[in-house]
């Protein structure tokens, strides 16, 4: 703006005139009104920056226009020329705004100085204002460069953020640990140029070190950008992709893979990076058949284990049975281990399961349970929590393992031990009994009592008789003895071993039932073994029934029949028979129901004597009913 | 009157050669076949003299000696065990002998001789 122009307002022509050939000397571009309405006219066409004006005018005075100019162009100064008389209106009129006052007759050098101080105060307003637009300026730049630093900052941040988890996920990678190189999958980091940022240590076995290449690169059929790439549509869509594509290895080979592609966005919510994660679908192939072979190996080895393996629930019902389990017992899933095991209705006292259920540890027990086939077998029950995923306890194996074999062993070796104790004793008896005898003979015949000597001699036939069986069931338990193998015929061989016993169970008052069909054949025994067994058993037919609970009649029945190679014998009595604990014992060695009768021997040399035949014994009793052995021998021909 | 001797044991034949033995010295014998048995017949017999074998059926030699050593009537009544046992002796520390079968005849009527007379 030219500081220098001026608007002279006065309703005297002269005045004017005069005036303005001053102002014209002192430099300035002067306009004149004469009042203040023309003035308000000429301000439409003309910008001074200083207005002359006198008060007292017609139309519009000095004073109104000074109002109407600070209203419009408050930048303009208005000096004030005051006559005589005025001076409260040239007072009143600085309330106003005006710059300042000038009276009349005016002198030029008052003049000078007012319009000089006039145009400072124009100046210094005008810097004021220029400083002003500046500052507010300067504020909006320090604060967009502020905002524009802070931006940077947390854009830094996230890029940070982002490089450290990136830098982590590389090192996982790079050191081969870490989720990353656990996951069986292809996985790579992309930047928004396309560009590979990482990749885990399997894709990079597979694909080679595709680190900075193009993202599109690892693809068989994508040369370049723009043709829509997993990671390109992902960075366009901002949502993940999942499609199949085709990897090129490093050797040049192609593999089917499944992509599924993720954005990584930043605070702004930018798309930064992409995560490709890509499943090798013959990978998956291999994985799954891994897995249905490690399933196979682990029903296989859940069927095939050595044990009976049952599952448990916590109201202790059978959740799960393996093969061999379905094999010896009935498969009774869904109800409880004890009635297929023990054929009871009470759980074992010292249950495993429920102890384990109780503290979580495994707990053993040794017991006897018996096959659905009637065989009594030794097992050792081990307990094992089943914990879920939240370590709870849902349910429990138990494994018991067949000792059968074991215990037999170790009875045999234990009843080793005793046997000299056991044996003792009953050699003891045996040898007072002997004295008594030979003293009962020697006083009978020195006294010359007939009666006494019959009485001796028949105690001592007795005796010897006793002595007799137990050296020979010892001698025939201590030494083992091989088997004299022969081919017999079956029916006659039976028919003569049952005549054997027919007598004593005739003078038992014992009914003695044969069945034995005289086409049974061939069968390979060792027929003197063989047949004492049978006697055995047999014998203990009758003597069952010698010991009547109540009066009835008795019977003892021998039966036999072939089923396909085998030969399958039958013994059965209508005596007094067992409980199961007694019979769980029976075939133990020294372990006899017959008090000083028995030695304990006998049916311990029988069962092992079927046993070296391959054969097997079933026992089947009920206290009070009888008692029902089954042989079955392999014919071996 | 001649003294009686209660003889329990399981074996016939070991009753029957102590009968003899002991009638042949002069004794009256009895004889029962386990130690319920030989309470009842020690109850009715008033016995001199009891020989005691240690393991039998139903009631064994130990528990018929407590139930005896109970009895007012009998617990001064001798007792010499006769077991085919190991160890016996500690079985009834208060019997006057332990002998182990099979016996030697002479020393246990000597045993017997010196008890009763």
């Amino acid at each position: 703006m030219d500081s220098k122009k001026l608007i002279l307002v006065d309703d005297e022509e002269g005045i004017r005139r005069f005036l303005g050939l001053t102002l014209v000397d002192l430099g300035y571009t002067v306009k004149t009104a004469e009042n203040g309405q023309a003035a308000l006219e000429l301000l439409k066409t003309f910008t001074p920056s200083i207005i002359l004006t006198d008060i007292k005018m017609p139309m519009m005075d000095g004073i109104e226009l000074l109002k109407t100019v600070k209203l419009q162009s408050p930048e303009i100064e208005v000096i004030m020329l005051t006559g005589h008389g005025d001076l409260d209106l040239a007072i009143e009129s600085l309330k106003f705004d005006a710059a300042d006052f000038i009276t009349k007759p005016i002198n030029d050098k008052v003049l000078e100085i007012s319009l000089e101080r006039t145009l400072e105060k124009i100046q210094m307003k005008s810097k004021l204002r220029e400083y002003t637009v500046n500052l507010e300026r300067l504020v909006d730049e320090k604060t967009q460069r502020i905002v524009e630093l802070e931006r940077q900052n947390a854009a830094c941040q996230v890029i940070e953020g982002l490089s450290g988890a990136l830098t982590s996920a590389s090192n996982e990678m790079e050191s081969g640990s870490g989720l990353f190189n656990e996951l069986p999958c292809l996985v790579s980091i992309h930047n928004r140029y396309l560009e590979i940022v990482s990749a885990n240590q399997l894709l990079k076995d597979r694909l080679g070190d595709v680190v900075g290449l193009n993202s599109f690169d690892i693809y068989s059929d994508r040369t370049s950008a723009g043709n829509a790439c997993p990671v390109q549509k992902t960075f366009e869509t901002g949502k993940g992709q999942r499609s199949k594509e085709t990897f090129l290895t490093k050797d040049g080979e192609e593999i089917p893979v499944t992509v599924y592609t993720a954005p990584i966005a930043n605070k702004e919510g930018e798309i930064e990076l992409v995560l490709d994660i890509s499943v090798d679908m013959t990978e998956l192939q291999r994985l799954k058949d891994e897995l249905l072979t490690t399933q196979h190996k682990f029903e296989r080895l859940f069927d095939e284990s050595p044990c009976y393996i049952s599952v448990q629930n916590k109201d202790f019902t059978i959740a799960e049975v393996n093969r061999r389990f379905k094999e010896d017992f009935e498969d009774i899933t869904g109800s409880h281990c004890y009635k297929t095991y023990k054929r009871s209705n009470e759980p074992c006292v010292e249950c495993p399961v429920k102890l384990t259920f109780g503290d979580g540890e495994s707990h053993q027990m040794e017991t006897v349970v018996t096959t659905k086939k009637g065989e009594q077998k030794n097992v050792l029950v081990w307990s094992s929590p089943i914990r879920d995923a939240y370590g709870n306890i849902n349910q429990v194996m138990e494994m018991s393992t067949d000792i059968t074999e074991i215990r037999r062993l170790q009875d045999h070796l234990t009843s080793l031990g005793f046997m000299l104790g056991s044996m003792s004793h009953g050699v003891k008896g045996m040898l007072t009994a002997l004295d008594g005898g030979i003293y009962r003979l020697e006083s009978g015949l020195r006294k010359n009592d007939q009666d006494r000597i019959d009485s001796a001699t028949k105690a001592l036939k007795s005796t010897v008789n006793r002595v007799k069986k137990m050296v020979l069931d010892i001698l025939y338990y201590a030494k083992s003895r091989e088997l004299e193998m022969e081919t017999v015929d079956a029916s006659s061989f039976l028919t003569d071993t049952a005549s054997l016993v027919a007598i004593k169970a005739k003078n038992a008052g014992v009914t003695f039932i044969q069945d034995i069909p005289d086409n049974l054949g061939p069968i390979k025994i060792d027929s003197s073994a063989m047949s004492a067994t049978l006697v055995n058993f047999l014998e203990n037919g009758v003597d069952a029934c010698e010991n009547p609970i109540e009066r009835k009649d008795y019977s003892l029945s021998f039966s036999a029949a072939r089923s396909d190679n085998n030969l399958v014998i039958k013994i059965t009595d209508t005596g007094m028979g067992m409980d199961q604990e007694t019979a769980n014992k029976i075939f133990t060695l020294f372990f006899s129901s017959k008090g000083k009768k028995g030695t304990g021997i006998g049916l311990f040399i029988s069962n092992q004597t079927i046993e070296k035949h391959n054969g097997k014994i079933l026992v089947d009793s009920e206290l009070g009913k009888g008692t029902s052995f089954t042989i079955t021998i392999p014919c071996n021909i | 009157m001649s003294k009686k001797i209660l003889i329990v044991d399981d074996d016939q034949e070991i009753r029957s050669y102590l009968s003899e033995l002991f009638g042949d010295n002069g004794y009256e014998t009895v004889t029962a076949e386990d130690g319920k048995i030989a309470t009842e017949v020690a109850e009715k017999e008033n016995p001199d003299l009891i020989t005691l074998d240690l393991e039998m059926p139903n009631e064994w030699g130990p528990r018929f000696y407590r139930k005896l050593s109970q009895n007012e009537k009998l617990k001064r009544t001798p007792v010499i065990v006769i077991s085919g046992l190991n160890a016996n002796q500690y079985a009834i520390p208060k019997a006057i002998a332990t002998l182990t079968k099979p016996f030697d005849a002479d020393q246990l009527i000597a045993i017997v001789k010196e008890t009763i007379g």
